[in-house]
């Protein structure tokens, strides 16, 4: 089951794709993807309810969050009410460890995303201040990399330990499905993505020309 | 001749343009649009502002994806254009303007299209979308 | 730093115009403007055509006297342009007198490449001698607030 689990839309303030129009043009292109994670910026969608798109197009449509701390972005997998009282998802210096500890206490998984991107990156960070106890987890592959960041983010998963997954990073419709994660188990539900991401039996995947 | 909206559908791709960005040209859009600023009109001004060289002012860069659109389907209305400057595009490159039909819509008969301009290593810079009325 | 409190920023500032400014549009500078972006269509690089008309985001270049309102605190070191969003609603023609009237819509916080940044986005409308509106234009204003650049 192959999953792209970093993506924006019009909820979040630099994103320009309505869902739909994802799931429109994830079945006009073919693209082998079985469903989409919405990781909209500094908040956790409540109001979207995507199910009828998910009949509509069989795919299957999760929503997480982006969150900004001080070691840089940070996606949240599996936000419940109570992580979303846990910490204030709107500031940009959210500590990275009280995001990572928050998300296992209420349920939830903490991974940063681009980690070889300048200023908002993991790998910067820990070039300057050393690792975070903690992490387990990264985004190894990012649609929106530039040159040499992907390459540093694997490094990092490679030095630390780290599980790496892929995601787009997509803010505009046909960005969707550059990078994605193939997992070996099925996922039905953001409980059942919380729980693979916990495992091994993952890796990401990249269609980036 | 303008473009019928029957014959466009999703995921059509817009002819790509690699528009030109050389410093005469940048120099003549700078003047047109009353912006004589150093970083867009000289590689060594730019420097001086810690920059690798002029870049391509923004507004001129929103603008090549409109002929970009205009270009595809000539006589079209571009009733909205969007776009965000995630990173330079510089004098003297060699971008590339793309553009993609993400939604058609019957009723009003427009279409949304994604925008791009990416450098010669496939980095995009430029992002946007349009809506247009054919 | 002392911290910046953008919410109470943003209800004093957001909505409130703060500038108007006239703009003429010159027949020479649509078409350069047209000629220099490569642009096919002779709408906008002819003046014989019939519906010659200025270039769809002519209007960008339009800035008010000034970019904040009078009073405004000062957020950051400099800033640099974020991205436009232009709605057209009537063609501009050569010879309009255009009044632009400006306010800021809006105040947020980020992260990204280049550190940590306020976004303050600056919409002027645009209406020409005929009392119409002509466009919109939001304009991002990035403002950097730290000098980090943590380099990978």
């Amino acid at each position: 089951m192959i999953l792209d689990l970093h993506n924006h839309s019009i909820k979040s303030d630099d994103g320009r794709a309505r869902v739909e129009n994802y799931c429109q043009w994830i079945r006009k292109r073919e693209l082998p993807l079985d469903g989409l994670v919405l990781t909209e910026h500094r908040q956790f969608d409540t109001e979207s309810d995507y199910r009828k798109l998910e009949d509509t197009y069989g795919l299957l449509i999760l929503k997480a969050s982006e969150v900004e701390t001080d070691y840089g972005h940070v996606l949240v997998f599996g936000v419940n009410e109570d992580l979303q009282n846990a910490f204030d998802f709107t500031r940009v210096d959210l500590p990275l460890d009280l995001v990572l500890r928050e998300a296992r206490r209420c349920g939830a998984v903490a991974a940063p995303c681009h980690p070889g991107r300048i200023n908002v990156g993991l790998c910067a960070h820990y070039g300057e201040r050393g690792a975070v106890e903690g992490v387990e987890l990264i985004e190894t592959l990012n649609g929106g990399s530039r040159s040499g960041e992907d390459d540093r983010a694997l490094e990092l998963a490679k030095d630390h330990g780290y599980r790496g997954f892929g995601g787009s990073d997509a803010h505009i419709v046909s960005h969707i499905g550059r990078c994605a994660t193939r997992f070996d188990d099925e996922i039905a539900s953001m409980d059942d993505l919380v729980q693979a991401l916990r495992g091994e039996r993952f890796e990401a995947i990249s269609w980036k020309s | 001749m303008t473009r019928a909206f029957a014959s466009v559908e999703l995921g059509d791709d817009l002819p790509e343009v690699q528009p030109d960005v050389s410093m005469e040209n940048v120099r003549l859009f700078c003047a047109s649009a009353r912006m004589p600023f150093g970083r867009f009109t000289d590689h060594e001004k730019a420097r001086a502002e810690g920059l690798p060289g002029a870049i391509v002012p923004g507004i001129m860069s929103q603008a090549l994806l409109s002929a970009l659109v205009h270009r595809w389907s000539p006589g079209c209305r571009i009733e909205n254009m969007d776009t965000i400057f995630r990173a330079p595009v510089l004098v003297d490159s060699k971008p590339t303007c793309r553009g993609v039909v993400t939604n058609t819509d019957p009723e009003s008969e427009t279409i949304e299209l994604d925008l791009t301009i990416v450098n010669e290593a496939g980095e995009t810079r430029v992002v946007g979308t349009a809506q247009v009325r054919l | 730093m002392e911290e910046l409190n953008l919410e109470a920023l943003k209800g004093e500032w957001v909505g409130v115009e703060f500038d108007t400014a006239e703009f003429e549009v010159k027949e020479a500078a649509m078409v350069d403007w047209a000629t220099a972006v490569g642009e096919t269509d002779r709408r906008f690089t002819d003046p014989d055509h019939s519906d010659f008309q200025a270039h769809p985001t002519f209007t960008t270049q339009f800035v008010s006297r000034r970019v904040l309102p009078k009073g405004f605190p000062r957020l950051g070191r400099g800033g640099f342009d974020g991205g436009k969003c232009v709605t057209l609603l009537v063609p501009v023609r050569a010879g309009d007198r255009l009044t632009g009237k400006s306010m800021i819509a809006d105040l947020y916080e980020k992260t990204g490449r280049s550190g940590r940044m306020i976004f303050l986005v600056h919409r002027m409308s645009f209406h020409n001698q005929a009392g119409e509106r002509v466009s919109t234009m939001d304009w991002k204003l990035v403002q950097q607030t730290r000098e980090p650049k943590v380099s990978g």
